[in-house]
């Protein structure tokens, strides 16, 4: 018994022992800073250089290096937010990573383009959906000026910080607001819409008369919103044709990341007879349209968020088109009217809409095309209902 | 005596020692600075009261599946069902959390129970299915894991039952009521103290009660226990009862305490943890709560580490491999620092229990 | 600490007998019977609807694939003595690695290499821990899972494409009905899964490799007194298993294209159920994984088809449920060889 208790009192006393440890590296840490000060301007030297490449590329201004680079100029530096003339944003990931090329990377690379303009900027990526609150707190207590929280999971700690801070802006992507706080902004989108003018497209280049959707899980609103309004789209321009749609049987945490499941399934949609592959679900749709460019043009897809034709270049053999939720923009634009003084606060609706053809431009027909032109503004303006309710 | 206590804690902390070290590497090789980096880890977890507070509120749930797979290898079952259970327990306590009003007293106990006894169910289904048609509790927990997540993200999907209202088309329960909140003392979580107390219960179940004779009897060696008279039927069965119940309470106290609702895919990690943490602990059910503090502590001062550095958080699964590793290997250990010591170290021996039907 | 592994009377593969260590092809008439169901299934199904039974057909295999090798390298390492729950991590360091070397060099055969080599080299750490340090076999394997995921997570980085697998139909066999598109119009690592069933059961039950393995797994110290080095065989066998580890990672690849945090979502564990549900038989796990396959197969086509209106997450159920059903069912216990988990140390 007594033997028992020494050994769980020693190790915690072995557990603090190691966090005292760590705690004088720490110490350590400032009182050498002379080799952090040599690190941090190698840092700062190696970031002008890759800027400088950047600016050669600007295309390629949304890489990854620039992510990297962003953060590194910051690393170990000090927090410039406590002044009034330096723009600080900060991006709060749902769970995912910033990489993730879809919501988060775009919301990101808006960021970027205000760091660009010369704002500080930083990320924190969301390891578990209780951090939330955390993972903003951090952002407050360095009086960063706007937060950009991602997701319509984080609306909640969102707003809850927005209220506790009134002083700080924040932006909210794919958050529903259902009233108006001053200091918050909710970017969403009318996914349906997007849904509806590719399902559209996807009714009007099938041949074998059935479509395919390889989606993500329903426990996310905006998949549901694409998925019903690509229903609508479909029955639209071809009544007759035959929808066959899944989602990802797993639960929130595998529905995005499980691109083996999407290329399988994909496979299994040909199988059955579809020849367009609406594939809406982070990595588990673009697995998906991997394996439908394998069909080597014998089989269409449609990405989804963003244009996947620079996202996904593997799918660029099949790549219609993509329903898109421009997310980049929006965030820039919600930003700078903050700054200009005239702070949008509620839902902020930002633009959807079909990327380009890209090579397939010479491959769908004419008429084809004309007809999506034409049919974009109506559904866009709710003209054409889309058939999909909240 | 002393000096055996003395050398118990060596190692451990050598091993803790020596994880971070080599991480440290990794994170010095990836172009970071490893002190400026666990600098802020450090903070993150320990720096004031509310990082305390999180680093114990992470630690909870870590407690109770590292709990939950160290009593089940008492008894020579593999629970890889924590996961499954956990979401059972957070959805159910959850369910009385918002459906009932009761007076506080009586309302959190009655939310932590039904959480653990409706886990328990799921864990003793898969003891049952093994003790009477032999199907391997590898097996039957895996595929109950994927079983327990689909339901519970059906019951508060936007067609489930215990779909929120008010949260538009979102996949969530209502918030519980305040009478439910497991509540906070000086900024401190009272979940870990439950937490605590469970891994007590358990330690004296284990070592002191005459059930805790018949697991160990029954994990040792299921023929010589049958000729002692122990129903391994009804051993099994019970150890995988208890274990999932402290899985599932794990689940509740983290919504009573934290989430104060039942979300899907949350802490979706905690199947793996809980079999590290058990490991870290050499099953010994008091140790179980430092080595949860520690995985914990890593996880909730992750967010300052990035926020100071660019390491990406997944370096604390490279960290807590490492650590692991040096805490099965004392040998590796010795060599390293050069220590002298008799083999004290106790081999723990968890295939045993792998096959036996 | 001696091993002293109790001398097993009726064991799955009766260890203790000589003529057994030769090589009886045991047939299990319960999985062989469920398999005969399905069969019959399936050729119904097929005149009633052609092409929904080919494509759910097509899918079983092809979801079974990275299971079957998987549960493989399981089984070789559990045949050998040696408990490896580490086949997760395995396979998402072989995917990780196989990933890496086929984007940089732009060669398919390099990367499957790469994938296998990295498995392989995980596969030595469980034996290495498990011969040399005497670790639990447990923890080991865990420290692989653990580590496999942390680290390729941590060093991976968006935006590398590799080229992809092609499918290879097999000229001739692929037009057949059904069987055709079933089991001839593959990627090369689905093949590589159905030949490799046959030259794991060939080499464990007939060659003198197999025996060795088989006797080092039931009774090193048996093993060790007529000759057999038991800590040689070990490294090797797992060592081997860790390449099969290798093709089950890069077989995701040959779906997914390119690399993904966690991407394996607990297909390492799915395949130590099918391992054990496949009674340690390569056979017995080609059956398990196609089962498998085929549940996951049907709650798609289920979807796709709008069989039943029940939500979504019922469907997902299904492959769970009932195999967890066929399971319980059959009551199929197993028992893994004897000497299973236990460090051996040379008298």
């Amino acid at each position: 018994m007594r033997t028992k208790w020494l050994r769980l009192l020693a190790l915690l006393a072995a557990l603090s022992l190691v966090a005292a440890a760590c705690g004088s590296d720490d110490d350590d840490t400032e009182a050498g800073s002379s080799d952090d000060t040599a690190e941090s301007t190698d840092d700062a030297a190696e970031d002008d250089a890759m800027e400088e490449d950047d600016a050669m590329e600007e295309d390629d201004a949304m890489e990854e290096d620039d992510a990297m680079e962003e953060d590194d100029a910051m690393a170990d530096g000090d927090v410039p937010c406590e002044e009034d003339d330096v723009l600080c944003v900060g991006l709060v990931t749902d769970v995912g990573t910033i990489d993730d090329k879809s919501f988060n990377q775009s919301a990101w690379e808006g960021v970027q383009q205000l760091g660009d303009a010369g704002a500080h900027v930083d990320f924190i990526e969301t390891q578990d959906s209780v951090d939330y609150g955390t993972n903003i707190g951090t952002f407050v207590d360095q009086n960063y000026d706007v937060i950009v929280t991602v997701g319509f999971a984080l609306g909640e700690a969102t707003l809850e910080a927005a209220t506790a801070n009134p002083d700080t802006y924040f932006v909210g992507v794919d958050q529903f607001q259902g009233e108006a706080v001053d200091n918050v902004a909710g970017l969403i989108f009318p996914e349906d819409q997007a849904g509806f003018l590719a399902g559209a497209l996807a009714g009007l280049i099938t041949e074998t008369g059935t479509v395919a959707q390889v989606l993500g899980t329903d426990l996310v609103p905006p998949v549901v919103a694409f998925k019903e309004g690509f229903d609508g789209g479909v029955a639209y321009t071809n009544p007759d044709a035959t929808i066959i749609a899944t989602y990802h049987p797993g639960g929130l945490d595998v529905a995005f990341t499980d691109p083996t499941w999407g290329a399988d399934t994909a496979r299994q949609a040909l199988d059955n007879g579809a020849d367009v592959v609406f594939a809406a679900g982070g990595q588990t749709g673009n697995g998906g349209l991997a394996e439908v460019a394998k069909e080597g043009g014998e089989a269409f897809c449609i990405g989804v968020d963003t244009d996947q034709w620079e996202t996904v270049p593997e799918a660029q053999p099949c790549l219609v088109t993509s329903a898109m939720k421009l997310i980049t923009p929006g965030v820039v634009d919600i930003v700078n009217a903050w700054q200009a003084g005239d702070a949008p606060s509620g839902n902020f609706i930002g633009d959807v809409g079909l990327a380009s053809y890209h090579d397939f431009a010479s491959v769908i027909p004419q008429d084809i095309q004309d007809q999506i032109e034409e049919l974009t503004p109506m559904v866009l303006s709710g003209e054409v209902s889309t058939g999909y309710t909240p | 005596m002393e000096r055996l206590a003395w050398r118990q804690v060596l190692l451990p902390v050598l091993a803790v020692v020596l994880g971070l070290v080599s991480g440290g590497l990794l994170i010095f090789v990836s172009g970071d600075n490893p002190l400026t980096a666990y600098g802020g880890m450090l903070e993150g977890a320990f720096g004031d009261t509310d990082a305390v507070g999180r680093t114990l509120e992470k630690a909870t749930p870590l407690v109770m599946g590292g709990l939950a797979v160290a009593f089940a290898f008492k008894a020579g079952l593999f629970n890889i069902g924590g996961q499954g259970q956990l979401l059972l327990g957070a959805s159910f306590s959850a369910w009385v959390g918002f459906r009932f009003g009761l007076p506080a007293p009586i309302h959190i106990p009655l939310a932590l129970l039904v959480g653990g006894i409706v886990a328990s169910g799921l864990g003793a289904l898969a003891g049952l299915l093994k003790a009477t048609r032999g199907t391997h509790e590898v097996i039957s927990t895996i595929m109950l894991n994927f079983v327990a997540a689909n339901l519970t993200d059906w019951l508060v999907s936007r067609d489930g039952p215990w779909n929120d209202p008010d949260g538009g088309a979102l996949a969530r329960s209502p918030l519980i009521q305040d009478s439910a909140v497991l509540p906070k003392v000086g900024g401190l979580p009272t979940g870990f103290l439950v937490a605590v107390a469970a891994a007590v219960v358990i330690w004296w179940l284990v070592s002191r009660s005459t059930l805790g004779f018949e697991v160990l009897t029954v994990g040792a060696n299921p023929k010589a226990a049958t000729y002692a008279g122990i129903s391994v039927t009804r051993i099994t069965v019970l150890a995988m009862g208890i274990s999932a119940f402290l899985a599932g309470l794990g689940g509740a106290i983290q919504t009573l305490g934290v989430n104060e609702r039942f979300e899907p895919g949350f802490n979706t990690g905690l199947g793996f943890d809980g079999i590290t943490i058990a490991l870290l602990a050499r099953t010994n059910a008091l140790a179980v709560i430092p080595a949860a503090v520690l995985i914990g502590a890593m996880d909730a001062g992750s967010t300052l580490m990035q926020a100071r550095t660019d390491v990406a958080p997944e370096i604390i699964s490279v960290i807590q491999a490492f650590v692991l590793f040096f805490v099965a290997a004392p040998s590796v250990v010795r060599w390293i620092v050069r220590l002298r010591t008799g083999d004290d170290d106790r081999a723990i021996d968890l295939g045993a229990g792998w096959g036996a039907a | 600490m001696t091993t002293t592994s109790p001398a097993p009377t009726s064991p799955a593969s009766a260890p203790g007998s000589a003529r057994s260590l030769l090589g009886r092809v045991r047939v299990d008439y319960r999985i062989l019977a469920g398999l005969a169901v399905i069969a019959v299934a399936m050729i119904i199904a097929y005149q009633w609807d052609s092409q929904q039974t080919t494509a759910v057909a097509a899918r079983t295999i092809r979801e079974a694939a990275p299971l079957i090798l998987a549960a493989l390298c399981g089984l070789i390492g559990e045949r050998s003595g040696i408990i490896n729950i580490g086949i997760e991590g395995q396979m998402l360091l072989a995917a990780f690695v196989g990933f890496m070397v086929a984007s940089s060099s732009g060669n398919l055969i390099l990367g499957v290499m790469g994938g296998m080599a990295a498995a392989s080299v995980a596969g030595l750490f469980l034996a290495w821990t498990a011969v040399a340090l005497k670790m639990d076999q447990i923890i080991a394997g865990t420290i692989i899972n653990i580590f496999g995921l942390g680290v390729t997570s941590f060093l991976y980085v968006q935006g590398r494409t590799m080229p992809s697998v092609p499918n290879w139909p097999i000229p001739g066999l692929d037009e057949l009905p059904l069987i055709g598109s079933m089991l001839f119009s593959h990627g090369p690592l689905t093949y590589a899964a159905l030949v490799a069933v046959v030259v794991v059961h060939v080499a464990l039950f007939q060659t003198r490799w197999g025996l060795r393995t088989r006797a080092v797994g039931e009774h090193p110290s048996a093993a060790d007194t007529v000759g057999v080095r038991v800590y040689f065989v070990r490294y090797r066998n797992l060592a081997i298993a860790g390449m099969l580890a290798g093709l089950a990672g890069f077989a995701l690849l040959q779906s997914a294209s390119v690399f993904n945090r966690g991407m394996t979502n607990g297909k390492g564990f799915i395949a130590l159920a099918v391992m054990i549900f496949g009674r340690y038989r390569p056979f017995g796990v080609l059956s398990a994984a196609v089962l498998f396959g085929f549940f996951n197969a049907l709650q798609a086509q289920l979807q796709f088809r709008q069989a039943f209106d029940i939500p979504p997450q019922f469907f997902g159920m299904i492959p769970f449920v009932f195999t967890i059903a066929v399971l319980a069912i059959a009551g199929l216990r197993t028992r893994p060889p004897a000497a299973i988990g236990q460090p051996y140390e040379k008298e």
